[in-house]
């Protein structure tokens, strides 16, 4: 069984691939080689690769790489996707701005 | 903070249909949505819909987006829009982004209907501008009245790459191909055959190496792939392009739920990370409901009845029905939903290999791969028969949940009978009026009239035709083959409209009697053919 916290588990080295240069998360211009060399520094969960390198933390908030990321990742760590989980889901759901996000009213107060 | 019963979350086909039916039972209700217009997904789609009669097969989508919306109305559910929820909260609270403001609500009970994102693939130049998902294509052509590109390349061939393709078609633009990897295609032989017979060539087996272009698409590459989805030297091939469609899937958009702390499962086979719920779709959190994608991707039609049992379950719940109510009002809706949920496609099919109707006919691999049948392979299906005079040709070769033709037919002619996912049957021994009611219902296209006796020497055709300009009677041109190559010259006889077939014409073409089985679609060219 594999576990995925458990971080002396040994996942080979890095080996440059040809397709390494390819955008994955666009919002944040992550390449796919970026994030293989994040798994191989020791970022074995999706959450931590979000924390590393701010992949699916832009604009579209993972809604296109998302997926991506996890599968470069599951391949990456030889696991099958349910294994290695999902990164959490926050509040908010949509980028807010900030002075919107403090503005609190009232339902049926004039925004 | 303001409280309501229920608290929709999405207004398409799945939240509408909730909040209606909890409505029906006396709940105050609420739907958010974070885009301009209700309705989803459902404005987007100008097909007519599969399905049976009772769940609104054969009407267009965007129509049943109008009737839900009305029904919404009528019951005083309360729609917002450009609402756009951020966070669900212990104690069923919600907080909502409106204009420059977050508000909290609180639900008795929630719903949530988010749908689904579609899925993106990465190759070399993914990011040009010009490649776009199938679902963008559609929200330009269908609700913005822009054509997105007037070369494409459409990848994937599931019922949402065909569907958009034909739509793409219906806009002026040319679909240049349409590539999938895998080796048959993925969604309803007869979207594929509408495509096929207007000349799209499939690639299956077929993947894209790279768009092409420095500021934009201006091409593509594909290859194509083994077994093992490698690509095989030598198969590359580049085609002018200069836009590229991915309809590679969609993901649930299951966020909200996961916050809120419902227990979640990884289902490859409801596309992705979805709450684990009961048959009423209620969540491991009591008095939180889902329905529609974001609990399993499907399609319209079932996302609405499952819309319609979370909205009861969610009066029940509230103790606006008894028990009694739910178990059986649901009990009915979920025999609907199962119906639709059979066939060739269900989810429990998906990935294998199916040879056989469950009637015995053999499934056409030409279909599978082509997109169309040999003209040898026709013959067999219940569907197809030749007689003297006018008769329905129905060239209908899956098990799918659709029934409409059965229906339409005023001399019942048509037989599918109680299992709605059986070929249809024509019998021989019915009289066939040549009315065309068929021809305009079946939502796939698939069904013409074919009649031997026309004139001396010449057979008539008569083909759904969903194309602007309208052919008048009197032009000629080329009749095409299901393959979309030319078989010989055509005249347009009769053309007709009718409010009943709902923008579905009905072109009645005049070609060599030998032709009668092979040609299916109509290219209008008066100076040569």
């Amino acid at each position: 069984m594999h576990n995925v916290n458990n971080r002396s588990r040994d996942i080979g080295e890095f080996v440059p691939a040809e397709d390494d240069e390819l955008l994955i998360c666009r919002c944040e211009e992550i390449t796919k080689g970026e994030i293989r060399r994040a798994i191989h520094d020791g970022m074995f969960t999706l959450t931590e690769i979000r924390r590393y390198l701010r992949t699916g933390m832009g604009l579209c908030q993972g809604q296109t790489c998302g997926k991506l990321v996890k599968e470069i990742a599951a391949r990456e760590l030889g696991l099958v996707l349910s294994e290695l989980g999902n990164a959490s889901s926050r509040v908010p759901m949509r980028p807010i701005e900030m002075k919107v996000f403090g503005n609190e009213k009232e339902p049926g107060e004039n925004a | 903070m303001k409280r309501y019963d229920l608290i929709v979350v999405g207004a398409g086909p799945a939240g509408l249909s909730a909040a209606v039916e909890a409505a029906k039972y006396g709940l105050k209700v609420v739907v958010f949505d974070e885009n301009a217009n209700p309705g989803g997904q459902l404005f987007k789609q100008v097909h007519k819909f599969f399905g049976s009669k009772e769940h609104k097969a054969k009407i267009r989508g965007f129509r049943i987006g109008s009737q839900l919306l009305e029904e919404a109305n009528n019951l005083g559910v309360e729609v917002v829009l450009n609402a756009t929820v951020a966070g669900l909260f212990q104690d069923k609270e919600i907080t909502v982004r409106i204009k420059d403001s977050i508000q909290h609500y609180k639900g008795d009970a929630i719903l949530v209907a988010t749908g689904a994102a579609e899925n993106m693939v990465p190759f070399k130049g993914w990011t040009l501008p010009g490649v776009i998902g199938a679902g963008a294509a559609q929200t330009m052509m269908n609700l913005h009245g822009v054509v997105p590109g007037q070369k494409i390349l459409m990848l994937g061939s599931g019922n949402v790459g065909l569907v958009v393709s034909y739509q793409l078609l219906q806009a002026g633009c040319e679909v240049v191909a349409l590539v999938d990897a895998a080796p048959k295609i993925g969604g309803y032989g007869v979207h594929a055959a509408k495509l096929a017979r207007t000349g799209v060539p499939f690639y299956l087996s077929h993947t894209i190496i790279k768009a092409e272009g420095t500021d934009c698409v201006t091409g593509v590459t594909i290859a194509e792939v083994d077994k093992t989805w490698k690509t095989i030297p030598g198969t590359a091939k580049s085609l002018a392009v200069d836009t590229i469609c991915l309809a590679v899937g969609l993901s649930p958009m299951a966020q909200l739920l996961k916050m809120a702390g419902c227990i979640m499962e990884d289902n490859p086979k409801k596309g992705g990370q979805v709450p684990v719920c009961n048959a009423y779709g209620e969540t491991s959190l009591r008095g939180v409901f889902v329905a529609g994608d974001v609990s399993g991707v499907e399609e319209a039609s079932s996302a609405m009845i499952e819309g319609r049992i979370a909205g009861i379950a969610a009066a029940e719940y509230l103790g606006y029905i008894d028990k009694a109510v739910l178990t059986e009002v649901a009990e009915a809706l979920e025999s609907a939903l199962s119906s639709l949920r059979q066939g060739m496609f269900a989810v429990e099919n998906r990935g294998k290999n199916i040879e056989k109707t469950d009637e015995g006919y053999v499934v056409s691999q030409h279909l599978l791969k082509k997109g169309y049948f040999q003209d040898a392979e026709v013959e067999k299906y219940p569907g197809v028969t030749r007689q003297p005079g006018v008769h329905a040709v129905i060239e209908c070769s899956q098990n799918i949940p659709c029934n409409p033709c059965q229906d339409a037919c005023p001399r019942h002619c048509i037989k599918i009978g109680d299992k709605i996912t059986s070929l249809p049957v024509v019998d021989e021994t019915a009289n066939c009026s040549g009315c065309g009611m068929c021809v305009a219902a079946c939502s796939g296209q698939a069904i013409f009239l074919v009649n031997e006796g026309y004139e001396a020497g010449y057979a008539s055709i008569t083909i759904p035709y969903e194309f602007l300009p309208l052919p008048g009677e009197g032009d000629r041109g080329w009749a095409l083959d299901r393959g979309g190559s030319k078989v010989c010259a055509a005249e347009v006889v009769k053309v007709q409209t009718a409010p009943v077939f709902d923008h579905t014409s009905l072109l009645t073409i005049k070609v060599p009697v030998a032709m009668a089985m092979k040609a299916r679609f109509f290219k209008e060219d008066n100076c040569h053919a």
